[in-house]
């Protein structure tokens, strides 16, 4: 007995010692404290919004369009630049993040409206993840809970691109029949609307990448997706939460959706951006310096597409090829002269208004982008601007629907008045607004889908790369429509007529730039001098004329631009590959 | 005569005050001459004590010298108590306050440098707070990391804060034999800092002060002349551009062009020009200056201030010490001074309570504030800005007194003064202990109890710096900053030991056993707070800041530990010795079932010299101990909690309704098993003493198999989602060396003793992995077999010499000489090591590396130190050589200081370079053609590690020196003074490194480290940070 009291005294006792090594975090929250209660769902869920785009996909996310020249050759068009080994993108942590809630999300405590509403945001976000995924690698494994270190998942391989997009259309839909609210006054939340929005973007895409990528054996699916996204889209206009904003002031109203503060009736969706609170991203760093950044410009044969202020296309006329920067630029699309910078452009120097010209030491083709770039000066060296990014905007949704329907062929007059026909009327435009256009545009189709015959998808893509330029669409666009060869276009940039003369680009008095092949003796201040001789110290120049003395700016023209059908899948990153061969690499890498 | 009864010759026997003095003969007989009746000789022979007789009249004077053994009778502090010299059996080494007297330092760490084999100091700069981290025989752990703990009076404490001159010894327990009894944080080692205790019967003040004149040891040389410069960078650019495109810019700050660059000719050409002008046209300022930005940066020099009083005494039942430290180190920016200062207040005391019981008490207190500029415009330090926007043609201040632009991004900031962090760190201690003596003295109890506090606060304050471009228009810089942050930090720390010691001499056994019980409590606490809107630029507090963005972070640390250790020590005749240890651990920081474990060691010597056989003369071989010891430790510097699934809150960047919310996400998934990192030495050492000891030679060599460190799990297919949890998985092996010689002696000069001591030390040590899950050898991780350190990179095969050798050399497109990807004569040429054609890194693992090869090994090797210390007639003089035999250095991207325009185009060329760019007159110089970004931009052909670059960065430095002088006697006794000491000492006066080929006195080797990281994330370019510092002291130490 004696000892048996010995021994549970010991035992107590050095229980009690071990207890007294208990440390207990305070700093952090357990799992309970996190999902009892709606608060804590809100808390978790936050999380996510890390998923949405960032600046940089948005306002730099066409650095690799074909629409621009850049200051040098993205790695993924530079022949042997990039494979397997470079690849990246192939990361899982938001999916595990998500997953993890859904398993959580559980408790007793809340009610469960509240908890399908934050499943259903949850649910959303993983569908967000999903197209990022296929749209990136095409076929990419389904896996909707947290897998453990041993599980089987780790090393299976892939599922099929048709039941992953079918899984993310659940999500889509479970997230629009379960997200409680419609909308959201600073547009920065998540509400039914941004997801049906979402829906639209997401299922026009996967309609068109199976319609136009025959390889896949997927055609017959198509129409499905593009009733799904034409159907989204409607969702959101008979809505009536938002409308095209600025409408009635066509010399600035589009560019102040771009560099504006406040929200407006546009925006379902925005990156904000606060003073105040000191969060800021660097878009007129990026637009606007002469080191950093890509320095992107617009080719020649993109704003060739923009037409002229009647609604008639600008490459009809017989010189539009040998036209100057300075009459090209005037009587066009007022979004021209609110994307890029031309005459009457003009910025903020301390507190003088001052005219700025495209500055050749930041542009490489003359076509210098103003859209996302404050007027301020003092907002150029660094992350400073405050403006608002949207991340949707109403206008993408009614090209959306535009798009779907001309795909399905169902695109009336009404509504190519009530969508296109009030973009253009934003931009000035003053013909062709009210009924669908009957003839394919020659320009377009030579110059970019020359498989494409019907003149509303024609001219529906012309109008998705003006409204929508430097908005991080561009390079899927390109993708989903099969059109990757166009990657690899010539960077044209405007008509110099002559060399060894000065051209005053905006008109203001004050000569801007200046190309020669023999460097002149006496330089002007404030003037850029090119050097446009084919050849410099014996090396080819990266910039030259088209025909030498004259011609469209040429650039980059060293470096060769190679486009191969296995592009349009990213490669399965080499390591991931080499850890899960069951992956098997996309075709072709 | 000596003990044994033998004559001892050429014993020195002086008169006191008086010149006379003799040598004894070969039967160890004197005879002096003099005047004096009386007065009193002193006797003096090398490894015998000094005696002093008094004499009267002719009387003969017989003495017995006794050998000194200091050397071998000194007693070494060890864990909880100490040894005779003479029976350690571990690896220990002790050094006493004699290595830091008269130096200027400003923290410990500085000073204890070069002075202890493999105890490793690399400061990363010379920052007045900065403090090396303590390393004991090399790296310690890739998982968990750890450091020697840092023991002072017995108690776990920051020598960062200490006053330099309470210390009494530092010790340093290199092996696990003889730290085991710290168990857990012992593992690597532990270092045990004795303050000094009352010395004498009566009161005794000390009183010293110390001047010093500081300034940096190197300052880069760049090129100022503002032509010299522009036309440099408008080459550079150029180049890059393949020549087709010409700056518009200079980086952010200044425009540019080729007429500018004309401009600038013609007024350097002609210097009566005047060099600010306004554009008629933009009616902006044009700057044509040739300023140097250093120059605004820092003072000519500097000065530190240094007081310290101590004051002790003893009476039969009580003993005290108080002892009070002031340093001042203005800093050394010209403006927005970095000001540094130091304050400590110790005070201790002791009473015998009863024969039996001593109670004492020892409180600390330490304080040091600390001013750090910054910058708005960018973050980073200085050293970066004034490279990046720091043009030499851009003056500081426009004519109407506002900043230039270019200022504003740099020195300007400080000018204007507001922009800063403030730290004011302090530590209170207080520790309470008795010691109680039973049977004679054999068994002693001690306990103790300390409490500390210690408070690590922060502010810092960001305003816009105004700057003008254009006469009368003010604009400000740092728009997104207009706010204070002020951050607490507490910890609060209890530590309490019970142990029993026990001592036995029986005939020739000797036992000692000693038991011990410890408990440590640390409590961290945190509070961060921010707030932008300050109402004026010169707020100082929170309460000034109205704005929107409030941020308030807290934070929670606790963590608590306890151990019972046990020693027994047992010797036979002093000859076999023999020493175990073993620690019983207990730590909060691991799961319930792994929370305790054992850690034992044992050592052993054997003193040759002891045995009875050994028929060496003792003059020649004095004394002969082996050493081994071996065991093992664990490592419990883990964070706390990592084996709770917890989730974490943090403040989003992303607004979401008008405000940043705080969101939180997955826990980490948590590792299936945590269990102790395990450090196991063996150690054998080797103590000799030769010619009477007068040579003393301690080496020891060691291995360290660090097992079961806590990294990273296998690698896991990406779709896991998360981290592959870190366990138990990585062992790693560090093997090394240590070697000590010294050697004193001692002659005559001018009839008077000239006593010399040299001490020469060299360690090394070198760590390679043994396990780590990485099983396809990436050459981006750890691998298997990896030594530690080792650089891999390209071989340069020279520069192209022509246009024919770069169409038939091995395809370089991987990187870039130009942005167009054009390659030209005079461009770095690499080595097709595996004559593929191709120049790659393969598949980036060790197997398939492509053309790279282990071309060097970063970690410093060889470390060594040389004092000299002699005293003569009262003067006294020592030198202390400090260095690294062997480490490699690449230039880092962004090293500017190596670099220059190399990196970025607007970057500052060392005048080094100059006569040093190739050219075509210039074939042979040692940087290629003049491009720029080629060390910054990814696949930039410098950038790309390669030989030809890598540098020498071993390095010798006279650490101190000092001459010093004793003061008479007889000055000074009549001002009641007892001794006093003037000096002058030099720090750091001359240094010298292979890698001054190239990089002249540019950089310090000691700088060629990752760039500021109080300001910065590290990453910016190696050596832009705060200079290593010379200085001048003059001193003088007075006792009462």
């Amino acid at each position: 007995m004696k000892n048996i009291i010995t021994i549970i005294g010991a035992t107590t006792l050095l229980f009690a010692s071990c207890n007294k090594l208990d440390q207990i975090p305070k700093s952090t929250v357990s799992k309970e404290a996190v999902f009892n209660s709606e608060a804590g769902l809100k808390l978790y869920t936050n999380s996510f919004y890390t998923l949405l785009p960032t600046s940089n996909d948005i306002l730099k996310g066409d650095n690799m369009g074909d629409f621009v020249a850049r200051k040098d050759v993205p790695d993924f068009f530079r022949a042997g630049a990039f494979g397997p080994a470079q690849s990246t993108g192939w990361t899982w942590t938001s999916l595990r993040n998500i997953n993890y809630f859904l398993e959580n999300n559980n408790s007793s405590s809340v009610s469960e409206a509240v908890r399908n509403n934050y499943n259903g945001i949850a649910r959303l976000f993983r569908a967000l993840f999903y197209f990022e995924k296929v749209k990136r690698f095409g076929d990419v494994p389904w896996i909707n809970r947290t897998l453990s270190t041993n599980d089987e998942l780790l090393y299976s391989g892939r599922d099929p691109r048709a039941l992953v997009m079918d899984s993310v259309l659940n999500d889509l839909n479970y997230a629009i029949e379960n997200i409680s609210a419609a909308s959201e006054a600073t547009r920065t939340r998540i509400t039914r609307t941004v997801a049906q929005a979402l829906k639209s973007r997401i299922c026009l895409f996967e309609g068109t990448y199976r319609k136009y990528h025959t390889e896949l054996n997927l055609q017959s699916t198509a129409n499905r997706w593009l009733q799904e996204a034409a159907d989204a889209a409607q969702a959101v206009i008979n809505s009536n939460l938002y409308s095209l904003a600025n409408i009635t002031d066509i010399e600035n109203g589009y560019r102040n959706l771009f560099i504006s503060t406040s929200v407006n009736s546009e925006t379902l969706l925005c990156i904000a951006y606060s003073q105040e609170l000191g969060v800021f991203h660097d878009a007129n760093w990026y637009y606007t310096s002469a080191t950093a950044g890509d320095r992107l410009s617009f080719t020649r044969k993109f704003i060739n597409t923009y037409l002229r202020s009647d609604g008639t296309p600008f490459t009809d006329l017989p010189d539009y090829k040998t036209q100057t920067f300075m009459s090209e630029t005037k009587n066009r699309d007022k979004r021209l002269n609110q994307t890029i910078r031309t005459q009457g452009y003009t910025r903020i120097n301390g507190t003088q208004t001052v005219n700025v010209p495209p500055q050749f030491s930041q542009t490489y083709t003359g076509y210098q982008p103003a859209k996302w770039v404050n007027p301020d000066m003092g907002l150029d060296g660094g992350s400073r601007n405050a403006s608002n990014i949207p991340i949707i905007r109403y206008a993408e949704v009614l090209l959306n629907y535009a798009e779907a329907k001309a795909e399905l062929g169902t695109l009336t007059d009404e509504d190519w008045a009530n969508t296109i026909g009030q973009l253009r009327k934003r931009g000035g435009i003053t013909g062709g607004l009210s009924t669908k256009p009957t003839q394919a545009d020659n320009y377009i189709r030579q110059n970019y889908f020359p498989n494409i015959s019907d003149p509303v998808i024609l001219e529906v893509r012309r109008e998705r790369g003006i409204e929508l330029a430097l908005e991080g669409f561009r390079f899927y666009d390109i993708i989903r429509w099969k059109r990757g060869e166009l990657f690899t276009d010539t960077w044209n940039g405007m008509y110099v007529p002559a060399l060894n003369t000065m051209m005053d680009l905006n008109e203001d008095g004050v000569n801007d730039v200046y190309f020669y092949t023999e460097r002149p003796s006496n330089m002007q201040s404030g003037v850029i001098y090119i050097n446009v001789a084919p050849e410099v110290n014996g090396q080819p120049n990266n910039m030259i004329l088209s025909e030498t003395n004259k011609g469209e700016i040429q650039w980059m023209n060293t470096i060769p631009r190679v486009w191969n059908d296995r592009m349009y899948l990213y490669p399965i990153p080499l390591n991931d590959l080499t850890l899960n061969p069951n992956l098997k690499q996309n075709p072709n890498w | 005569m000596d003990e044994e009864g033998k004559a001892l010759k050429d014993v020195s026997v002086t008169i006191n005050g008086t010149a006379a003095g003799t040598k004894t003969n070969d039967e160890g007989r004197f005879t002096l001459h003099s005047n004096a009746s009386q007065g009193s000789i002193t006797f003096s022979y090398v490894g015998y004590k000094t005696e002093v007789r008094t004499f009267s009249g002719n009387a003969q004077i017989n003495l017995v010298l006794t050998a000194d053994k200091k050397a071998l009778d000194e007693v070494v502090v060890v864990g909880y108590g100490t040894q005779r010299k003479a029976n350690l059996t571990g690896a220990v080494e002790q050094i006493t306050d004699e290595a830091l007297k008269n130096r200027p330092l400003t923290n410990l760490s500085q000073g204890l440098q070069g002075l202890i084999p493999n105890l490793n100091l690399t400061p990363p700069d010379g920052r007045p707070s900065t403090s090396a981290t303590f390393n004991v025989r090399g790296v310690t752990s890739i998982g968990q990391g750890g450091e020697a703990l840092v023991l002072i009076d017995g108690v776990e404490g920051n020598p960062a804060l200490i006053n330099p001159q309470d210390i009494a010894s530092i010790t340093v327990l290199k092996d696990a034999a003889s730290s085991a009894i710290y168990g857990a944080r012992g593992a690597f080692g532990v270092i045990l800092i004795t303050t000094k205790n009352p010395q004498n019967e009566k009161l005794q003040i000390n009183y010293t002060s110390n001047y010093s004149i500081k300034k940096p040891t190197y300052i880069p040389e760049f090129v100022t002349d503002g032509y010299t410069w522009a036309s440099m960078f408008n080459e550079a650019f150029a180049s890059w551009n393949n020549y087709a495109s010409y700056p518009q810019n200079v980086n952010k700050t200044l425009p540019f062009s080729q007429e500018y660059l004309q401009e600038l000719k013609r007024r350097s050409e002609d210097p009566s020009l005047p060099r600010v002008e306004v554009d008629p046209v933009t009616g902006q300022y044009v700057y044509y200056d040739s300023h140097n930005w250093f120059k605004d940066l820092y003072k000519s020099n500097t000065q530190s201030i240094d007081q310290g009083i101590t004051v002790s005494g003893k009476s039969n039942r009580t003993s005290y010490l108080l002892s009070g430290h002031y340093f001042n180190q203005p800093g050394l920016f010209r403006y927005n001074s970095d000001d540094y200062k130091m304050y400590n207040v110790r005070s201790k005391g002791s009473l015998d309570v009863f024969p039996w019981l001593t109670v004492s008490n020892n409180t600390d207190f330490s304080k040091v504030i600390y001013h750090i500029p910054m910058n708005v415009g960018e973050t980073g330090g200085i050293w970066r800005n004034i490279v990046a926007e720091g043009h030499p043609m851009v003056p500081l201040y426009n004519p109407d007194g506002t900043l230039t632009y270019s200022a504003a991004y740099t020195v300007g900031d400080y000018a204007y003064g507001k922009n800063g962090m403030d730290y004011d760190k302090n530590i209170f201690r207080n520790t309470a202990s008795f010691n109680a003596r039973f049977f004679n003295n054999a068994l002693n109890i001690k306990g103790d109890f300390t409490y500390q506090i210690t408070n690590n606060d922060e502010t810092r304050r960001r305003v816009p710096v105004p700057y003008s471009r254009i006469p009368g228009v003010i604009e400000y810089l740092g728009n997104a900053y207009n706010d204070m942050r002020v951050i607490k930090r507490s910890t609060e720390y209890i530590a309490s030991n019970l142990y029993g010691e026990f001592e036995k001499k029986f005939k020739r056994h000797y036992l000692k056993t000693l038991l011990g019980y410890n408990y440590e409590l640390s409590t961290y606490k945190r509070v961060g707070t921010e707030r932008n809107g300050l109402i004026y630029a010169d707020a100082e507090d929170l309460n000034l800041a109205l704005g929107e963005s409030m941020t308030i972070t807290g934070g929670y640390e606790q963590w608590n530990i306890m151990g019972g250790f046990f020693r027994v020590n047992y010797s036979y005749d002093d000859r076999y010795l023999l020493e175990i240890n073993g620690r019983y651990d207990g730590s909060s920081k691991f799961p319930a079932h792994e929370r305790f474990a054992f850690f034992p060691s044992i050592s052993a010597g054997w003193r040759l010299t002891k045995e009875p056989y050994w028929n060496i003369s003792r003059d020649l071989i004095s004394d002969l101990k082996l050493r081994a010891s071996y065991g093992s430790l664990g490592n419990g510097n883990i964070s706390s909690y990592v084996f709770q699934e917890q989730l974490s809150l943090s403040k989003m960047t992303r607004i979401i309704e008008g405000v940043q919310n705080p969101s939180t996400s997955a826990p980490a998934v948590l590792p299936a098993g945590l269990t102790w990192e395990t450090a196991t030495t063996a150690n054998f050492g080797l103590d000799l003493g030769l010619f009477n000891n007068k040579l003393l030679i301690n080496a020891d060599y060691y291995q360290r198999k660090t097992i079961n460190m806590f990294t990273t799990g296998p690698e896991l297919p990406a779709v896991f989602g998360a981290a592959s949890p870190r366990g138990n998985y990585a062992d790693l092996m560090t093997k090394g060396f240590e070697l000590s010689v010294s050697y004193r002696d001692r002659f005559l000069l001018a009839e008077k003793p000239f006593n010399y001591n040299i001490r020469a030390i060299l360690s090394d040590n070198k760590s390679t992995i043994l396990k780590y899950n990485n099983s396809r050898k990436l050459l981006s991780d750890y691998y298997e077999g990896q030594t530690l350190g080792e650089i891999w990179g390209y071989v340069t095969d020279g520069f192209f010499v022509s246009e024919e050798q770069i169409r038939t050399s091995a395809n370089q497109s991987l990187f870039l000489s130009t942005a167009a990807g054009v390659w030209r004569v005079g461009d770095i040429k690499f080595k097709d090591l595996n004559n593929d054609g191709v120049i790659d890194y393969g598949d980036n693992t060790v197997n398939n590396p492509g053309d790279k090869v282990i071309i060097g090994n970063s970690s410093p090797r060889y470390r060594f130190g040389l004092n000299l210390s002699a005293d003569w007639n009262r003067l006294f003089f020592s030198a202390f050589i400090q260095g690294v035999g062997k480490r490699d250095w690449y230039p880092s991207r962004g090293a500017n200081t190596f670099w220059g325009q190399y990196n970025a185009p607007y970057g500052h060329p060392p005048v080094s370079q100059i006569g040093n760019i190739w050219s075509e007159d210039n074939p042979n110089a040692y940087f290629p053609r003049y491009t720029a970004y080629l060390a910054w931009t990814a696949g930039g052909v410098l950038r790309e590690v390669q030989t030809r670059y890598l540098q020498n960065a071993a390095y010798v430095r006279l650490k101190n020196i000092q001459l010093g002088y004793n003061l008479p006697d007889q000055w000074l006794r009549k001002a009641g003074i007892k001794g006093a000491s003037v000096y002058v000492s030099g720090e750091n006066l001359y240094t010298y490194s292979p890698m001054f080929k190239y990089t002249k006195n540019n950089i310090d080797p000691e700088n060629v480290s990752e760039s500021d990281q109080l300001l910065g994330d590290g990453n910016q370019g190696d050596g832009f940070n705060y200079p290593m510092l010379k200085s001048v002291s003059f001193g003088l130490s007075i006792t009462f």
